[in-house]
């Protein structure tokens, strides 16, 4: 692979004139992205800018910048911006050390360990909306096997998850780490496996223990690797949706709603077209902006 | 028998067990949803809930003898084949065009995709099908399926190709064949394999959709991700037929997901848009 890349590439026609070939080629493959993507975009830019319902005969009103100025004092928006942060930010801070160590467990030999991998790829793949609802069953305060779970170690009164105000965000995050906790573990799987063995059996001749072995050589070598992780999961945790809408639909009352929902909510279901464009936009802004951060905290590591 | 285990066979068996507890952990939410599915409804409002139990499959007869759910499988099928072999048939050409000659650029817009939200081309996605009457429609699922089908299948394939030996391709344009005849003669046979992991891929993430069927599916285009939420009313919860139809909607996509295991995590981080 490698090796075909580093090849100068050879003139693939003998004409000498400019060679259209690749750019016919990814022709078709252009005009649909800008047709589902790029026109797309520039529309919601148009969007953001009017005030505009789909039901009733008005037209859009031009309102300039109106719409980002009203998300400032929407309540409900600031409101859903922060848990969303909380969201993401509870996600990380279980998803990667977690994933870590289950990568450093599963890195180790044992009978039966790459079927254990395997199976380690079925929470990411289910049909996140089905498997919202088989937690939901799950997490049911009278009947559900977790109730049961923890009555068998001793816990009579477990709360009740999402209806419970304080435990529905992190009980969602649950949920959310029992499907992505497995990829960050995956992810760091293959950067263990990338790692040079040499000085960490330098450090095994020099007595090192397990756990300093661990503090000075795996985890600063894991760090870009922890990163990409960390990269991954911020650009999905930043737009968590789909579990939210199935399991509490933002509820109790706004209390689990993200800001990916309130967007839902806000130009498909309330119908205002043009604010829930500029809410959009916000969005993405703050997915890149915090992609970018993290682009940047990995330079210096790697 | 008596004999002590030696210190590294202990070691070896302390780390099967921690292993297999925690790939137990993580698949028991599987194994309680097809045991559920399996439960009369007496059984599921048991408390402690029963493992052992006779198994009935009502569940299943009242989840496939309700014709809108057959049909609703039928459109998920439909919407999942026709972007994943739309996306293929649009991507893989443009992968040949950005493996063998490179074009920077692509990286970022690959990435811009990955990153935007999916809400910010649904919003004028949905005015502009309703403009031209398609919301509802097949094609207004498969087309904005693309949106990820695409990316992904470009971003798979460009690994792939770049795999293939330049040397059969320089032979073959010696030899007289053209671009089209290599690529349909050399690439697409060479990378067959990777096609079928790439679609199997692009398949898993139009079929799990939720958000993208949830604005533009009506009730006769809906798909399964958007039907089982039927199964939760307000009141009440139909537990065994919602364990039997999530059962039903994510075994295919767990047994097709095994079969391409190696590049799950490739085609994760391409990523579907996931909301």
């Amino acid at each position: 692979m490698v090796d075909v890349a580093a090849a100068p590439r050879a003139p693939v026609t003998p004409r000498r004139r400019r060679d259209w070939t690749p750019e016919l080629l990814s022709l078709p493959a252009l005009v649909a992205i800008l047709a589902v993507m790029g026109f797309p975009l520039l529309y919601l830019g148009w969007m953001s800018l009017h005030r505009w319902s789909l039901v009733g005969f008005d037209p859009p009103r031009f309102v300039g910048l109106g719409n980002f100025a009203q998300l400032v004092q929407d309540e409900r928006f600031v409101e859903a911006l922060g848990r969303t942060f909380w969201f993401t930010a509870l996600g990380l801070v279980s998803n990667l050390p977690l994933g870590l160590g289950i990568a450093l467990l599963m890195h180790e030999r044992f009978p039966g360990r790459s079927l254990c991998r395997a199976l380690l790829i079925l929470p990411m793949v289910a049909t996140p909306a089905a498997m919202g609802l088989v937690w939901v069953i799950m997490l049911d305060p009278t009947l559900g096997i977790v109730r049961y779970l923890l009555g068998a170690i001793g816990i009579d009164h477990p709360p009740l998850w999402l209806s419970d105000p304080d435990l529905v965000v992190p009980t969602l995050v649950a949920v959310d780490a029992w499907m992505w906790t497995p990829m960050v573990a995956l992810i760091c799987i293959a950067g263990l496996a990338a790692l040079p063995p040499e000085p960490f059996e330098a450090a095994l001749v020099d007595g090192a223990s397990a756990l300093q072995r661990f503090r000075y050589l795996t985890l600063p070598m894991m760090l870009p690797t922890l990163m990409v992780a960390a990269m991954l999961r911020v650009m999905d945790l930043l737009k968590l949706i789909d579990i939210v809408y199935v399991m509490t639909g933002g509820g109790p009352g706004h209390l689990s709603e993200t800001i990916n929902l309130y967007n839902y909510l806000a130009a498909l279901s309330y119908d205002k077209i043009g604010y829930g464009s500029a809410i959009a936009l916000v969005l993405f802004a703050i997915v890149i902006a915090c992609t970018l951060v993290l682009i940047r905290l990995r330079r210096p590591a790697s | 028998m008596r004999r002590r285990l030696s210190p590294q066979r202990r070691r070896r068996l302390g780390f099967a067990v921690a292993g297999w507890t925690v790939t137990f952990l993580l698949v028991a939410p599987f194994l309680w949803m097809v045991l559920g599915s399996f439960k009369t409804t007496v059984d599921f409002l048991a408390f402690p809930p029963v493992f052992v139990f006779a198994p009935t499959l009502d569940n299943y007869r009242q989840v496939l003898a309700d014709n809108s759910f057959l049909h609703y499988t039928l459109n998920s099928t439909i919407v999942a084949a026709g972007a994943t072999a739309l996306g293929l048939l649009l991507g893989i050409p443009a992968a040949y065009a950005l493996a063998r000659w490179r074009r920077t650029g692509i990286g970022v817009v690959l990435l811009l995709a990955r990153m935007a939200p999916g809400i910010a081309f649904l919003i004028p996605l949905f005015v502009m099908f309703l403009e031209l009457q398609l919301v509802g429609s097949y094609v207004s699922l498969i087309a904005s399926h693309l949106i990820f089908t695409l990316p992904l299948t470009v971003w798979m394939m460009i690994g792939f190709i770049e795999a293939v030996p330049i040397e059969i391709e320089k032979a073959a344009l010696i030899d007289g064949c053209s671009l089209v005849g290599v690529l349909l003669r050399i690439i697409v046979p060479l990378t067959a394999q990777g096609i079928a992991a790439t679609g199997i891929l692009a398949f898993i993430a139009s079929w799990n959709n939720f958000l993208f069927a949830l604005v533009l599916a009506n009730e006769k285009t809906k798909t399964l991700p958007v039907a089982v939420l039927g199964y939760i009313g307000y009141n009440s919860i139909q537990w065994g037929t919602l364990m039997a139809a999530a059962t039903f909607i994510t075994l295919p996509v767990l047994v097709l997901a095994l079969c391409v295991q190696r590049y799950i995590v490739r085609g994760l981080v391409a990523g579907a848009v996931t909301g």
